[in-house]
């Protein structure tokens, strides 16, 4: 099986046809099936969070068959992780996708599964702290991508689960857990 | 023959070895002749034998796996060619040729359960079932024979298909599509010459898996 570092590629990778737009529809529709996972899958494991159109995205191309995705299939797969809610455009342009391997409120239950974990029911800390403090090393929270962790906590702030307030400048965005 | 001092026992022995030159590729010609010779005796001698053995050789599977071997031995490939001597002989093209639609068809009928990979086995036990009464036994043997048989690639470009059937591109486009919508076939618009390929999911997993036995 072919391999791109640690993430072992599927066998469809290696088929030229799949990186054509298929156009018969059950054709397409598992077509679709088929790099919708993968795309998610390698994001999981990669811990990538954005995915920009125009760039070199590894899973856009394989040499090993000289072929690569066009614009309009790498747009419909995207898209198709975005009517799923697995994935939303950043830009009106769809340039640039963010990719919710974990959809916004699994990131908020692992936001609290955190917090008691860590005794942090009552405390403080700043947005960059649950993202790339020493508590988080070990955790999914690691490296999250900001945009994400913020809705994420905007989302228990509206369930009343904690308060974000803004410190002196953007970076020091406070939360107070109240669980 | 005694050597002679001065020019004469020169010449005599320019002459000797000429005279040994001559021989040498006298005897180098009828060996080539009496193997030339040979292998027509051979080759008309397998024709007769397929003549008489015909039955044996459409209804056994043992037997025709012998046969192929014999044909392999002097260079022979009845399957070579749907036209000719052993085509018609033996219809033998056609055998292996339906076998190998059988074959897809039999692969495409079983994707849903295998995902479109079937061992050949099983692959033999369905075919045998299909082809119960009077079309004689198959064997593995002839299985392998009739996938490597189709198409080694997995996929045809129309070109292709219109040299290979004397088709018009028109035509040679239609079957493809056909193919297409009934999902047997999928497109591929990548390669660098920019021509489309036609690929058959079903022939590819085929060949693959039987590459690894």
């Amino acid at each position: 099986m072919q391999k791109l570092g640690d993430f072992k590629l599927p066998h469809f990778f290696n088929y030229p046809p799949y990186f054509t737009l298929q156009p018969v529809r059950d054709t397409r529709n598992k077509q679709v099936q088929l790099w919708k996972e993968l795309i998610l899958d390698y994001c999981r494991t990669q811990k990538i969070f954005v995915v920009g159109l125009e760039e070199d995205f590894p899973l856009f191309s394989n040499p090993v068959v000289e072929r690569s995705l066009s614009h309009e299939a790498r747009e419909a797969f995207l898209s198709a992780l975005v009517s799923e809610g697995r994935a939303e455009w950043l830009d009106k342009g769809h340039r640039k996708c963010l990719i919710l391997w974990h959809r916004i409120q699994e990131w908020a239950d692992i936001i609290l599964s955190f917090v008691k974990d860590n005794g942090l029911e009552d405390s403080v800390m700043t947005v960059e702290e649950i993202r790339s403090g020493t508590e988080s090393r070990g955790t999914e929270l690691h490296g999250i991508d900001r945009t994400i962790l913020i809705r994420a906590l905007r989302l228990l702030e509206q369930k009343g689960k904690l308060a974000i307030f803004k410190g002196t400048s953007t970076d020091d965005e406070g939360v107070k857990f109240s669980l | 023959m005694r050597r002679r001092p001065g020019i004469g026992g020169l010449q005599n022995a320019a002459t000797a070895r000429d005279q040994y030159r001559l021989l040498g590729e006298n005897v180098a010609k009828i060996r080539t002749d009496l193997m030339k010779e040979q292998l027509a005796t051979f080759r008309s001698q397998l024709e007769e034998f397929a003549r008489k053995h015909k039955n044996d050789i459409r209804k056994n599977p043992a037997f025709r796996s012998q046969f192929h071997e014999m044909c392999a031995k002097v260079g022979v490939d009845p399957l070579a060619s749907n036209k000719g001597f052993w085509a018609e002989l033996l219809g033998i093209g056609d055998f292996y040729y339906e076998l190998g639609v059988q074959i897809v068809d039999i692969c495409l009928a079983t994707r849903p359960h295998n995902g479109g990979l079937i061992n050949l086995q099983e692959l033999c036990n369905v075919l045998r079932q299909r082809r119960k009464s009077d079309r004689g036994a198959v064997s593995e043997d002839d299985c392998l024979r009739a996938i490597s048989k189709l198409k080694a690639q997995g996929f045809v470009t129309v070109d292709e298909v219109e040299r290979q059937f004397s088709w018009t591109s028109g035509r040679a486009i239609d079957a493809l599509d056909t193919l297409l919508d009934e999902g047997l076939a999928m497109i591929d618009d990548g390669h660098r010459d920019g021509r489309r390929r036609y690929w058959f999911p079903c022939v590819s997993s085929i060949a693959t898996s039987v590459a690894d036995i």
